[in-house]
């Protein structure tokens, strides 16, 4: 698979957020370094699931992707393009390509337009545009429409109806409609189960999994839930204060997780089979997740991490190639060096040295 | 088989096989105002009121600008004519006279109380009383008028019942020649012009002078009027120019109307003679609408109304203007300050105010000091100056008003919008590639539209206050033009004495404002999402 061409080549990218105070000289005393640095590969037909805790940066990271934030630094090279320095035009032909479904259904859909207009905005916006593969009447429109309802499960009758008439399922429904109506190559899912009901979950899943199979998409998709993320991903990556922790298959990750981390995030959901409940090893962390307002020098984990070493306070661990198609980013698995003889002292030496070089 | 050919249309179902139709948001505020019972009498009041200030030219009431001095101060009356009115009027005068001169006796407790009516200033009760009183004692036979008072009475009574207005709707020229009739209205200048000079008998060349002069003059004084204060060498340049502006097809124009005028007056003179003549033989039947030949080549049709049978139903103003069509064309003035004044406010508030709250920043910060600033302006007072430094019309008051009213919309405006540029639904049509200006149009401002109409409708009554306001104070609206403020005004001198001019205006505004005010009231509770449980 690795073989192939990337379809979405993510370097570095970070996103922060200015912290102003002062009620009429706003001056900036910080950042919130809400994506910090991440770099990944996103391949044509695979979906690749981000998961990690509230507050991690994940919908962050999405969003500095499609451009909805533009990324403090970084770049996002879509079809030969660097988004992040791209012209307008530029962007909005890739924007074509490249589609989101939100989190919340409710919040999603414009209440005061109809079922019809919301599906049809973006080709609308397209068609005036120019930008369209060839121009559509409204009828083609019409017909489009329509077609993509019964695509995505909804009665093509419902289609002047207003989205406050539907159920949170049929409303995601629509959203996705929506981001299926320029035909893109790429959707970008911001937690699209999150806000519905389990049963309805796995029927919203499917439905991405029978699209995804029926046009050849490529998904990034975000879930806080572990199951559905084992679920519906060929690839995870595991996200922690704004940095990916640990990237992988997901067979190999949910089968042998390498960051510690990563194997408290498993550990921590529930197996629902009493008996192995029982008796299963939860790892607790200890503390909350640190405010993302300042730089850091070590290990993004290290503050949590029950296998800390001194050589993680002063230094970042880079993404490790654990094995083919399974990267990590903790010293523990560094094939070069053992960093638990090291002591504090030694560590500290070090880094001052390599920052002086 | 008709009918099943209209229903092959598709319809939506659901699973009990029950046709399934679609509710938007806007149906379901309208369902929610129609159980809304004074809301609903609200809107059925603005509207008649609106209908009525729409249609006012159509209604069968007096024009609002015609003065007839003898009609000045009539009380309101259902059944009584204005010549009644006039009669009543003076014998009022005449017994109150009497009274003073002693001629009416009344018993010393009476004469007292009268005496503490005059102490108290109202007058209306003494008039009303003599009058009643002297009408009782004369059928009784113990009073009579003096010589003079009778031959008062008497000739009041005979312009009561001889006095007529005429009006020359049509004027038509017979060609001697080919005996083919115009309409004098649609000749041309020089055609009109020969005719009136016939007319009088006079050589052409001479009336082209005189009406070139009248022409030269009355645009001076017009263009005196706009730009006061200029030397005379100054306004005879202008005049030039300005002649020179019109050209000769405007000239001629204004000359025509002129001369037009002439014969028309010329022709009531003539119509005149006649109908009087008529009257002293007896044989005037009013009304009169009928045609009259003036000489060999000039008709007219006239009509003619006996001048004191008319009817006010709701009294005269202090120049013998119709209060009935005085409020109904004020009403006209009124409604369209309110509607114009809030509309125009409300689209500056909606553009600023969106702007201001979807580009956030320096904008926004220059933006809404501004506002602040203008805030901070005594609102009344700009509008005084700018009325002042414009010139006093209606225009120049629509504009006054809507350049101070924006301030709150555009606060409201903004703030809508803050709170929802970051909804999810901005952000989708963001990522779909949308414009600011389709976001801001298409997506914001539909979705706090509810707040802005029911803003807007509860705007309207502060406007109509306001331009009340102003034209009370002398302001606004300037005679012959009417609107409920200026009304009001007028009438307050002498409000003790004439309660009607007062009265009414001011009961038709109330009553409009109240309606606007339910009627907003009940929109906003519609619009009210929360209120949804009521249905």
């Amino acid at each position: 698979m690795n073989k192939q061409k990337p379809l979405l080549e993510v370097r570095d990218l970070k996103q922060h957020f200015p912290i102003t105070s002062g009620a009429i000289l706003q001056k900036q005393v910080g950042f919130i370094r809400a994506v910090d640095g991440i770099s990944f590969d996103v391949y044509p037909g695979e979906t690749l699931g981000i998961v990690g805790e509230s507050g991690c940066g994940k919908s962050t990271a999405v969003r500095s992707i499609s451009q909805l934030h533009k990324p403090t630094s970084g770049s996002v090279l879509f079809g030969g393009v660097d988004l992040v320095t791209a012209d307008k035009e530029t962007m909005l032909k890739a924007r074509r390509e490249m589609q989101m479904i939100f989190q919340d259904p409710y919040a999603s859909l414009d209440p005061r337009m109809t079922v019809r207009s919301i599906i049809a905005e973006p080709l609308v916006i397209y068609n005036r545009r120019g930008l369209l593969e060839k121009p559509m009447s409204n009828i083609e429109i019409e017909h489009r429409v329509e077609d993509l309802m019964e695509r995505v499960g909804l009665n093509k009758l419902f289609k002047n109806r207003y989205p406050h008439e539907f159920s949170g399922g049929q409303r995601q429904r629509i959203g996705i409609a929506r981001a299926l109506a320029l035909n893109p190559k790429i959707i970008l899912a911001d937690e699209p189960v999150s806000a519905l009901d389990v049963s309805i979950q796995s029927q919203i899943l499917n439905l991405l999994s029978d699209l995804q199979k029926e046009f050849g998409l490529t998904y990034i998709f975000i879930a806080h839930d572990l199951a559905v993320i084992q679920h519906i991903s060929t690839r995870v990556a595991v996200m922690y204060l704004g940095k990916f922790v640990e990237i992988s298959d997901a067979v190999r990750l949910y089968d042998n997780p390498l960051h510690p981390y990563t194997t408290a995030l498993l550990s921590a959901a529930p197996i629902p089979d009493p008996a192995i409940e029982k008796g299963r090893q939860r790892i607790i962390l200890s503390g909350d997740v640190p405010s993302p307002d300042k730089e850091r020098f070590g290990c993004y984990f290290y503050d949590r991490c029950p296998k800390r070493m001194p050589w993680c306070s002063c230094h970042i661990p880079p993404m490790f190639d654990h094995e083919p198609g399974h990267q990590v980013a903790c010293w523990l698995y560094d094939p070069e060096r053992d960093y638990h003889a090291v002591t504090m002292e030694e560590a500290v030496r070090d880094s001052a040295s390599s920052q002086v070089v | 088989m008709n009918l099943s050919l209209r229903k092959s249309e598709e319809q939506a179902i659901n699973e009990f096989d029950q046709v399934v139709v679609g509710n938007s948001l806007t149906k379901d505020a309208w369902r929610r105002l129609k159980k809304n019972k004074m809301a609903v009498i609200g809107m059925i009041v603005v509207i008649i009121y609106s209908l009525l200030a729409a249609f006012a030219m159509f209604l069968p009431i007096y024009p609002y600008d015609q003065i007839i001095l003898d009609h000045r101060h009539l009380p309101p009356s259902l059944t009584k004519n204005a010549g009644t009115l006039m009669m009543d009027a003076r014998l009022k005068d005449l017994y109150f006279k009497a009274w003073k001169g002693g001629s009416l006796i009344v018993t010393d407790q009476q004469s007292a109380q009268i005496k503490e009516w005059i102490a108290l200033n109202e007058t209306n009760k003494v008039w009303d009383f003599c009058l009643a009183e002297g009408q009782r004692q004369q059928q009784a036979g113990t009073f009579t008028f003096s010589a003079a008072d009778q031959r008062t009475i008497d000739r009041l009574q005979e312009k009561i019942d001889t006095e007529f207005l005429i009006n020359v709707d049509k004027v038509f020229f017979t060609d001697p020649q080919t005996h083919k009739t115009h309409n004098l209205a649609k000749m041309s200048y020089e055609e009109v012009l020969k005719i009136y000079a016939d007319l009088l008998g006079m050589d052409v060349a001479i009336i082209q002078e005189q009406v070139q002069s009248e022409v030269e003059s009355q645009v001076l004084n017009n263009y005196k009027a706009t730009t006061p204060d200029l030397s005379a060498e100054e306004y005879a340049a202008n005049l030039v120019l300005e002649l020179q502006a019109l050209g000769e097809k405007g000239v001629s124009a204004i000359a025509k109307t002129n001369v037009l005028g002439k014969v028309k007056t010329n022709i009531t003179r003539t119509a005149e003679r006649e109908l009087k003549r008529e009257i002293s033989e007896g044989s005037a039947h009013f009304p009169i609408d009928r045609q009259i030949q003036i000489n060999s080549s000039i008709k007219a049709d006239i009509t003619a109304t006996k001048k004191h049978d008319r009817r006010y139903y709701l009294g005269t103003d202090y120049s013998g203007r119709d209060m009935l069509s005085r409020i109904i064309y004020g009403g006209q003035v009124s409604i369209a300050i309110g509607l114009i004044g809030s509309l125009t406010s409300v689209l500056i508030g909606i553009i600023l105010g969106s702007i201001a709250g979807y580009l956030g920043g320096k904008v926004d910060f220059i933006l809404m000091r501004i506002v602040d600033i203008m805030y901070g302006l005594p609102y009344m007072l700009l509008v005084i100056i700018f009325m002042a430094i414009f010139g006093r019309n209606i225009m120049n008051l629509f504009v006054a008003l809507a350049m101070v009213s924006w301030l709150t919309v555009a606060r409201m405006v903004r703030g809508q919008i803050m709170s929802l540029k970051n909804s999810e639904y901005v952000e989708a049509a963001r990522s779909m590639g949308a414009s600011t200006g389709r976001i801001i149009f298409r997506h914001m401002v539909p979705n706090s539209l509810s707040v802005i109409i029911v803003y807007s409708t509860l705007r309207v009554p502060a406007f109509i206050m306001q331009e009340s306001f102003l034209s009370f104070l002398g302001l606004g609206v300037q005679a012959p033009f009417a609107s409920w403020g200026s009304l009001v005004g007028d009438a307050v001198n002498g409000m003790t004495l004439y309660p009607w001019k007062l009265i009414f205006p001011a009961i038709a505004m109330t009553i409009f404002l109240f309606a606007m005010n339910f009627f907003g009231d009940g929109l906003r509770d519609a619009f009210d999402p929360q209120s949804k449980n009521q249905l």
